[in-house]
């Protein structure tokens, strides 16, 4: 004969059982419709194919300080801030193989890329008449001008960790700057000028001497090698 | 018509004063501040006279080269050796840092006391351990139309270009230290660089960084090898006199006389008084740095 304390705690827990079941079902029912509500039915974009091109590397050399322009075969984004990015990635992603003459430690280097048209201006709010905009100019020796119709003006946002990490001193600092310089300017005609940022912030050097404040001309640097002198 | 005649006098009086005064005050306006605009050429150089600037120091270490070395004192100890060697050679020789202080000068407040001493060469000392031998730099900006004896001493000149009129007189300096480190079979680049504060300097100025010596089939000699030390600083000195001599063949004398000696002390005691008023700067500008702080 079963008590009956223990028939009533037998069928509270078949009765709890059965709630729980069905508190269950009713959540993988909401889970699936919610799933199903915020599920992307946008198929998926078409890989389109890039041609490869050539492009030229501005290479450095740790040894003898010079600078040769290289070609390589790369597929390459069309639009020119991308482009650049790729292409400046690249640059720095070659100087970490093994066996390379400017040995630079491998990570992301280069954060963005932006492509400006110069000369810059100062932003004016929207609405702005016209006619108050010209008193909003600043004095023309902090504009950078261009030497050219359609110059541009590239700044690159390097990141922190590539920095940090770069070896230190005049010569590795300095070919890194002139190798990115002389890669712009073999690829991309309209950048005449660059300017370097590090995380998004103005630095003073890249990791203790080449100076970071200034405005650097895009110009050949592979004509700029260092003199051997023995 | 007799009060009328004396209040003209009066204004007359009053507006000659008045004018005066606003003259005066308009010629102090017109006064550049020494420390951002270096009035004056290098056209009156000291020809007896080196600045070193041993590179970095206190919390900023410069390059790692090695197992816990930095190039802070690397460049400290050269500039120790090197000072020894031209002081031996009948240079008097000042130096931007001859310890590893806490509160380093900035480039700026460097450039302020190597402008203020019309060196005949001003040297900042450099270490990495990328590259091989000896790497030679000026700066990167072009040769200003006038050189610096010709400017006129009432023309300020940009702070951010002083270097500009001795740029030509450094690529000099550089080619012949060049030729000094091939003759004494030492591996040596000469290039141009972007770095503080070669462009701020008013003297010809190189900046000198040693590298480790890469020869084949052995192994590379580190820049705290003594000996190769010795070869780069008996160069450095050999060069260096011969760069006098050629800038000014009267001074070929080297031996330390008694008013050399004498001018050798005055100009330390300036040199100690500039760095003291560099540091007061400092310090003021932290002061003020910290109490602008908890705003």
């Amino acid at each position: 004969m079963i008590p009956r304390y223990q028939r009533i705690l037998f069928w509270i827990l078949a009765g709890a059982t059965l709630l729980m079941a069905l508190v269950l079902l009713r959540g993988c029912e909401q889970a699936r419709e919610k799933l199903t509500r915020h599920r992307d039915e946008t198929p998926l974009a078409a890989p389109v194919a890039t041609a490869s091109g050539t492009v030229r590397l501005a290479m450095a050399n740790d040894v003898d300080g010079s600078i040769t322009l290289e070609d390589r075969d790369l597929a390459l984004p069309d639009e020119s801030t991308a482009r650049a990015h790729a292409l400046l990635a690249r640059l720095i992603a070659e100087y970490s193989y093994k066996d390379s003459a400017h040995p630079i430690e491998s990570g992301p280097a280069v954060d963005d890329v932006f492509l400006l048209d110069l000369p810059l201006r100062p932003p004016v709010a929207l609405g702005t008449p016209a006619t108050q905009q010209p008193d909003q100019q600043p004095p023309a020796n902090d504009l950078i001008e261009p030497h050219g119709p359609g110059a541009q003006l590239a700044v690159i946002n390097l990141r922190g960790t590539f920095a940090d990490h770069h070896p230190s001193g005049i010569e590795p600092e300095m070919l890194t700057i002139d190798s990115i310089i002389g890669t712009l300017y073999a690829n991309f005609p309209r950048i005449e000028q660059v300017r370097f940022l590090v995380d998004g912030r103005p630095r003073e050097t890249l990791n203790g001497h080449a100076d970071l404040t200034r405005t650097y001309s895009v110009v050949n640097t592979a004509n700029k090698t260092a003199q051997e002198a023995h | 018509m007799i009060p009328s005649r004396k209040f003209a006098a009066v204004l007359l009086a009053i507006l000659t004063g008045a004018a005066a005064i606003a003259f005066s005050v308009h010629a102090q306006l017109q006064i550049p501040m020494p420390a951002q605009q270096p009035s004056g050429p290098a056209s009156t150089l000291n020809h007896n006279l080196i600045l070193l600037d041993p590179a970095h120091g206190g919390p900023d270490p410069g390059a790692t080269l090695g197992d816990h070395i930095l190039e802070k004192d690397i460049t400290l100890a050269l500039a120790v050796r090197l000072r020894a060697a031209l002081a031996a050679a009948g240079f008097t020789v000042i130096a931007t840092r001859d310890a590893d202080p806490s509160d380093p000068l900035t480039g700026d407040q460097r450039a302020d006391i190597a402008n203020r001493t019309h060196a005949v060469a001003c040297i900042v000392l450099h270490a990495t351990a990328t590259g091989s031998g000896v790497h030679i730099f000026t700066s990167t900006l072009q040769p200003s139309e006038d050189t610096g004896s010709t400017y006129p001493s009432y023309v300020p000149i940009p702070w951010e270009t002083a270097q500009a009129a001795s740029v030509s007189q450094s690529q000099r300096l550089a080619a012949d230290l060049t030729s000094a480190f091939t003759k004494s079979s030492l591996p040596v680049l000469s290039g141009k660089a972007s770095i503080r504060p070669l462009d701020n300097l008013m003297c010809p100025a190189v900046a000198i960084e040693m590298a480790p010596l890469l020869a084949s089939g052995e192994d590379a000699t580190a820049v705290t090898d003594p000996a190769y030390q010795q070869r780069v600083i008996a160069t450095l000195t050999a060069a260096l006199q011969a760069w006098r001599d050629h800038a000014d063949p009267e001074a070929q004398t080297v031996v330390p006389s008694p008013d050399n000696s004498a001018q050798s002390k005055a100009i330390a005691a300036a040199n100690a008084a500039g760095i003291a008023a560099a540091r007061s700067r400092v310090a003021l500008q932290t002061t003020a740095s910290a109490q602008k702080g908890p705003q």
